[in-house]
């Protein structure tokens, strides 16, 4: 249903991925960690290698919990669907796009 | 006058103050059925289907002439709907 | 008969006129038909919507307020307030509350709520011009000032605590900056960028009749049980105003109902909208009531039967069933999650306070005692594990906080920390696809409202996107409070915060022998 309105209603969406130059968002969820009251949001270039957005972001805020153990990170989820998480392959290229959704649960 | 078609209880909260003594007592009065609740600073007062509030019964225990319109400095709030507000009767009910 | 002697009476003092006719002839007989400007030019904005009006005289005001009787109890109403208000601060009354943690509530409430009533006075004032009836523009003109009162009065009374507590000083910019306030301020924007007739079902009916009591009464009762009487005092004296806006978000919507069968769905669509957003809203009152009042008063959950389920499916839906409404259509989702919503929103104000301008606290045994009482069914098995576990942290010397930002929802914009209807374990990610690109919502209800009009939404102003685009100031965490207005002392953790430690000072056994 379009937005009613006096004038042709039509806007450019105030989070497109070119506001973010190479870089895009990613949503990470700790599945089954209630510590965490959300996924955490992340800005990182869409050509990073996804062990080191593992590395350098999703472990710095997952050690929010005292008893985070990076080793123990398993199981990780694009949307619905299971992602096999090559770390030498970059965000882009494991079809991480703008604004994906991310899971992983702790052994 | 509409005719009352529903017992669904209606609300008036008031502020409970010297002031308001004498007009809960004329509600109270003029709604046999009406139950009356304390809490800090409120009183509750429900009834099924309707409250009706008398200048003149108002008047007789306040002991001052009274204006209808005073009722708005007592309310706080109230669940139905203000069927009639004159200079004579205030009355809070459900319209259907 | 002597000069000094008066003429006897000879007739009774002259009687006023009744109050329908008085109504009558200062309201609705000071309108004009135009001649010399259209019609559709001096009210442009009556059409658009697609709510058609055969009659605006139709629209009854049972308060039939005239500007007289407004002035004369307005006044006296202020008057009673700021002699409250006034012996509080002049007795020293901050020293009586139940405890200096209890101001985190009104913190919350002068960040969150009092720009609302700034923004409602706004709008209600261009509503008092381009409604096309005058007993309607002249509700929205008392209405209009009504809001501005609510909002000056509110600034007076919250003004004695910024004295002597921290998290007062900056609410106005805040509101307009700060993560969990773009909650509330993105509802009211929402509403006033919308036509005369949303903003009448999203505000004067849904916020000022469906919702109001949920949303004021517990702040209000709250600070009565715990000390807070200038809040007290105002909630009453704003809540005889509010009884006059409840009447006319009621005579609002049978109005536009009774005028012609053709609105009927229309005004549907934004019941089961607005609802939804007002509802999201009030979650905030939801952590606040549950957790932040050192006495409380009564459960959320408690008080969204009394106030929601009792009062407005119980009492008001049954009476808007006659024209073919229906009870808002997520409506079952809030009722299935009166036993999570609290829980899982102080989870998020705990887990974020540190960017906060107020702070939070782990529950004490005693607390937790209570909630396990309120929430027999929910508490001790999904959430005290969680509160305990910090516990524990605290009892080592730490602090958990939440070391990132959040993801949040494009509509109610609050963190998306809410869980399936059916699973407290699993938090409700719902997401959708619009032009390409996709927004993530917290609920179905949300979801329903971002596809119905994803052309609005799209364009929201989401905190933590914002602070990744770099328009917050920088890009780390002190970056942004100094953005914030965000002071030393007003964040974090409540225990050695120096609200606390200033409340234990002031608060020391007198001294002196006996």
């Amino acid at each position: 249903m379009a937005v009613k309105a006096l004038y042709d209603y039509d806007f450019p969406s105030a989070d497109r991925i070119e506001n973010f130059g190479d870089d895009q968002l990613v949503y990470v969820h700790w599945a089954g960690n209630p510590l965490f009251c959300s996924a955490a949001a992340f800005r990182a270039p869409r050509a990073t290698p996804f062990g080191e957005f593992v590395a350098a972001m999703v472990q710095p805020w997952a050690a929010s919990d005292p008893e985070f153990d990076p080793a123990s990170i398993a199981g990780w989820q694009l949307f619905d669907e299971p992602l096999a998480a090559d770390p030498q392959r970059s965000l882009a290229e494991l079809g991480i796009g703008h604004k994906s959704l991310l899971t992983f649960r702790t052994a | 006058m509409t005719e009352q078609t529903t017992l669904r209880p209606v609300g008036i909260d008031l502020q409970e103050s010297e002031e308001n003594r004498a007009l809960i007592d004329a509600i109270k009065a003029d709604n046999p059925e009406l139950t009356v609740r304390h809490m800090p600073g409120l009183v509750k007062l429900q009834a099924a289907g309707q409250i009706v509030i008398k200048r003149e019964t108002v008047e007789a225990r306040l002991g001052r002439p009274w204006e209808t319109g005073e009722f708005q400095l007592a309310i706080v709030s109230y669940a139905g709907n203000f069927s009639e507000w004159d200079d004579d009767q205030i009355i809070v009910r459900w319209k259907h | 008969m002597s000069l000094t002697e008066r003429p006897p009476a000879t007739s009774a003092p002259a009687k006023k006129l009744p109050v329908k006719q008085r109504y009558s002839l200062l309201t609705r007989d000071l309108d004009w038909e135009p001649s010399y400007v259209n019609r559709a030019d001096l009210y442009p904005y009556t059409s658009y919507e697609g709510i058609v009006v055969h009659d605006w005289d139709g629209w009854e005001d049972p308060f039939r307020l005239t500007v007289d009787a407004y002035h004369k109890y307005q006044s006296e109403k202020d008057k009673r307030l700021y002699a409250v208000l006034d012996s509080f601060a002049q007795s020293q009354g901050h020293l009586t509350l139940s405890d200096a943690s209890y101001l985190n509530s009104i913190k919350l409430f002068i960040q969150g709520v009092t720009p609302l009533e700034y923004a409602a006075h706004r709008h209600f004032a261009y509503l008092a011009r381009y409604l096309e009836g005058p007993a309607p523009r002249f509700a929205a003109l008392c209405q209009s000032i009504d809001e501005l009162r609510h909002a000056q009065t509110q600034i007076h009374t919250i003004s004695n605590y910024n004295k002597y507590y921290g998290g007062f000083h900056s609410w106005s910019k805040m509101h307009d900056r700060v993560w969990y306030l773009s909650v509330t301020k993105s509802l009211f924007d929402d509403a006033m960028s919308a036509g005369p007739f949303e903003f009448l079902v999203s505000i004067s009916f849904s916020f000022e009749y469906l919702l109001t009591n949920l949303l004021f009464v517990p702040f209000m009762s709250g600070a009565s049980f715990n000390g807070d009487m200038p809040t007290m005092s105002f909630g009453f004296s704003a809540q005889s105003d509010e009884s006059r806006h409840m009447t006319l978000g009621l005579e609002a919507i049978k109005f536009l109902l009774e005028q012609d069968e053709a609105n009927v769905p229309i005004i549907q669509g934004w019941i089961d909208k607005w609802f939804w957003r007002s509802y999201r809203m009030s979650a905030l009152v939801a952590g606040m009531m549950d957790y932040m009042l050192p006495k409380p008063v009564m459960s959320w959950k408690e008080a969204f039967e009394l106030y929601f389920e009792d009062q407005m499916l119980g009492g008001l839906f049954p009476d808007l069933a006659y024209y073919g409404i229906t009870p808002p259509r997520h409506v079952q989702d809030a009722i299935a999650e009166k036993d999570k919503l609290s829980h899982e929103v102080y989870k998020i104000l705990h887990n974020f306070s540190f960017a906060a301008a107020f702070t939070t606290s782990t529950p004490s045994d005693d607390h937790m005692a209570w909630l396990s009482a309120q929430y027999p069914d929910t508490f001790d098995r999904y959430y005290r594990p969680t509160w305990e576990k910090h516990r524990s942290v605290e009892a080592g010397g730490g602090r958990v906080f939440f070391q990132g930002l959040p993801q949040l929802c494009q509509v109610c914009q609050i963190p998306i920390a809410f869980t399936e209807r059916d699973d407290p374990t699993r938090i409700s990610f719902r997401h959708s696809e619009f032009r390409g690109e996709t927004f993530h919502t917290c609920s179905d209800g949300c979801q329903w409202i971002f596809d119905r009009e994803p052309e609005k939404y799209v364009q929201a102003w989401l905190p933590v996107h914002q602070i990744y685009q770099g328009n917050c100031g920088g890009p780390t965490v002190p970056d942004v409070l100094a953005w914030y207005g965000i002071q030393e002392g007003d964040n974090g953790e409540y225990a050695g915060s120096p609200d606390q430690q200033q409340w234990a000072e002031w608060h020391q056994p007198a001294k002196g022998g006996n």
